[in-house]
């Protein structure tokens, strides 16, 4: 198996998902597995912190658009940060932008989902 | 063209430096909105003017479309409004509708006569910027209409670059995604062909697909042993029926644009907002269909993602057939070693070594005609120190033939030793056969027990093809027929019947199966009774062995090697 791992933590009813190494075609199902468990267990506030992810292909973004309704059903979000440029012109490549938060930091998101009125308009 | 301001005094200075930073920024600037926005707000700051507006011309039409609008607009911005002249009817940079008796379309609230700034450069039309009168009501004087036309030749530039940048930038952004698509395609296919699980490919094609067109339904009907299978899905309210995925397959079009007005459009199709359904093929036939809904940013799904969609689908219909093969294979293999292992365990069950029996010279062989058959012989010492010779062909062939031809076996070996006449034990084997099997599976059967000493043999025939005997002294065969019925047509009712034949030294005797005279060469001849019988004249002074080697060689050669039937054979010589 490709080097892709996933560390799961929580923060103030945040669950946190670090994702480091390559996400593709053969990492994209334990992303899968992660974010079905965590909307099994209805939690609804997730970022996902992307600073060690090195590289993305199609089929890692598409876990992103297959359970970010789920999660949006439940009145959460998926918050992605930390992204490197590189990761992130395939984001935004694919027009990812227009339909996720995509922040710089965790922070961010974090004072995003605790003061959810003083969020700033999507950029 | 224009003259540009006298700029003398302080006041022209000042002017002059606002005109030049102003100019730099702009120029500098790629983005169009923020040129439009700042040439806006600088002349109205400037001008101290409280109401203006961008009016951009629209190359695919005739209008204008509001682009900025500052003060109390009675349209806002993103309308479309009309003006009435046309944009290459005026050569000046300012355009005073009083003067020229025009009447454009009112932008704010109350008259306020304002001015028309043209946008443009020195071939193109760009559109206007429009100054109503100052705060104050006092019109611009000579010397502003000079200052904010310089500043609208400088923007025009401005925001020609900028649009030619967002082009470019629009062409790169194009070709960026074509070269992702291809990287897409190239890794996947890579991918595909490491995976010999076909849920996990329909898995990632699923994944991929969601990703790379930002669409968040999906579903991939695949047609496979005879069903059409939902193998993927993602965003559906449910799964499709049997009959709904049928009415889905059998669309004609290999790119259905689904129209939720059209009445043909089932509800299942509404309900999970398909907006298109395209087919994949494989040498011409149709072997999945993939659902997608229209793109989560609102984008229309266009001919160059159907294209990467028929790619990927390609791809991965492709590595699923190769999956099936895959399994298909592993289960022949399967299936092989396991005959291999029942051919082995069938071979064990003929007698090794065959015993020795006074006064014979025996010899035996049976071939298969697949792995394993369902002929059978045995030859076994009883307790009485005598000795038994079975020959049996059970109907049919191959793996169900040699299960009842076990289960024969092991009846013989089990009533062996039992003190039991001959008669008394068909009786039971035919009744336990009966009972047993199925009614279309019979055996048959010949056995005799061959008492050495009296050199007497009592044999039952059950069906079976009768054994040959050619006396020593004579050329003409005797059959030895009698007994009964085949084993396992009805229960026993009359007995089997035993039959004493006196052998005498130099007497010859063959068993054989069906395997032996129904043999067929390639015209469709059988190679029949006389034949074997021919056979047996002319090689009766040999050795058994040399005997039953010459008729398998015969009837190899009269066949061609196509052994179609099980072959049994039995060779004895009184010494």
């Amino acid at each position: 198996m490709k080097n892709f791992h996933i560390n799961h933590r929580e923060k103030d009813q945040i669950d946190i998902l670090e994702i480091r190494g390559e996400l593709d075609a053969h990492t994209a199902s334990k992303l899968e597995d992660s974010l079905k468990t965590l909307i099994d267990k209805k939690k609804r506030n997730i970022i996902v912190n992307c600073n060690d992810l090195e590289y993305i292909a199609s089929a890692g973004l598409g876990v992103f658009m297959a359970y970010i309704e789920d999660v949006r059903g439940l009145g959460g979000d998926i918050k992605l940060t930390n992204m490197n440029e590189k990761v992130y012109n395939v984001f935004d490549l694919l027009g990812f932008p227009t339909l996720y938060d995509i922040l710089d930091d965790e922070i961010e998101a974090i004072k995003q989902f605790q003061h959810p009125d003083k969020q700033d308009s999507p950029s | 063209m224009e003259t540009l301001p006298d700029y003398t005094d302080k006041k022209s200075r000042f002017e002059l430096k606002t005109l030049l930073e102003t100019s730099r920024l702009l120029i500098e600037s790629r983005e169009t909105d923020f040129v439009l926005n700042n040439l806006l707000l600088i002349t109205m700051g400037k001008m101290l003017v409280p109401r203006g507006a961008i009016l951009i011309h629209d190359e695919q039409d005739s209008g204008y479309i509001v682009r900025k609008i500052k003060g109390r607009g009675l349209v806002n911005e993103g309308d479309r409004i009309e003006l009435p002249w046309e944009p290459d009817q005026f050569e000046s940079v300012v355009l005073d509708p009083a003067r020229e008796k025009i009447d454009p379309p009112e932008l704010f609230e109350g008259k306020n006569r304002g001015l028309f700034f043209n946008l443009r450069t020195s071939n193109h039309h760009l559109g206007y910027l429009y100054m109503s009168r100052k705060g104050g009501g006092e019109v611009l004087n000579e010397h502003e209409i000079e200052f904010v036309e310089s500043l609208s030749i400088i923007s025009s530039v401005a925001i020609a670059n900028s649009r030619m940048f967002a082009e470019m930038r629009e062409v790169n952004r194009k070709l960026d995604r074509k070269v992702y698509e291809l990287n897409t395609l190239l890794s996947l296919s890579r991918d595909f062909s490491m995976m010999v699980d076909r849920e996990k490919i329909a898995s990632t094609f699923k994944f991929a697909l969601l990703g790379q067109l930002l669409i968040r339904k999906f579903f991939l009907l695949y047609h496979i042993d005879g069903k059409i299978d939902l193998m993927a899905s993602s965003g559906l309210s449910r799964a499709p029926n049997k009959g709904e995925r049928k009415q889905i397959f059998d669309i004609p079009d290999d790119i259905k644009i689904v129209d939720p007005d059209d009445s043909n459009t089932t509800d299942w199709l509404k309900e999970n907002d398909i907006a298109a359904l395209i087919a994949l093929q494989m040498q011409g036939e149709k072997i999945a269909v993939v659902g997608v809904s229209s793109k989560a940013n609102r984008d229309q799904l266009s001919q160059s993602d159907f294209n990467f969609l028929q790619s990927l689908g390609n791809l991965a219909v492709l590595s699923i057939q190769k999956t099936q093969f895959l399994e298909e294979r592993i289960e022949r293999e399967r299936l092989e070693e396991e005959i291999n292992i029942a051919k082995s365990i069938q071979q064990g069950l003929f007698p090794d070594p065959v015993p020795e029996i006074p006064t014979w010279e025996l010899s035996a062989k049976n071939i298969p005609s697949q792995q394993v058959g369902g002929d059978y012989y045995d030859i076994a010492e009883t307790p009485d120190k005598n000795f038994i010779v079975a020959i049996g062909d059970v109907t049919g062939k191959g793996i169900p033939a040699s299960l009842l031809m076990a289960n024969l076996q092991s009846m013989l070996h089990v009533l062996l030793p039992v003190d039991i006449s001959l008669g008394r034990a068909t009786d039971q084997i035919n009744n336990l056969i009966y009972q047993n099997t199925p009614s279309d599976k019979f055996i048959t059967f010949f056995w005799g027990k061959y008492f050495h000493q009296e050199k007497r043999l009592s044999y039952i025939n059950a069906g079976h093809n009768p054994p040959l005997l050619l006396r020593k002294e004579s050329d003409s065969f005797e059959e030895l027929s009698e007994g009964g019925l085949i084993l396992g047509a009805m229960p026993t009712q009359m007995p089997y019947e035993v039959t004493d034949v006196e052998l005498h030294s130099g007497d010859l005797m063959v068993l054989y199966t069906d395997g032996v005279n129904e043999s067929m060469s390639r015209s469709g001849e059988e190679y029949g009774e006389k034949r074997l019988k021919e056979l047996i004249l002319n090689r009766r002074g040999d050795s058994a062995e040399q005997i039953l080697d010459a008729i398998i060689e015969d009837v190899r050669a009269f066949s061609r090697n196509r052994f179609s039937d099980d072959l049994t054979l039995i060779v004895i010589k009184m010494k």
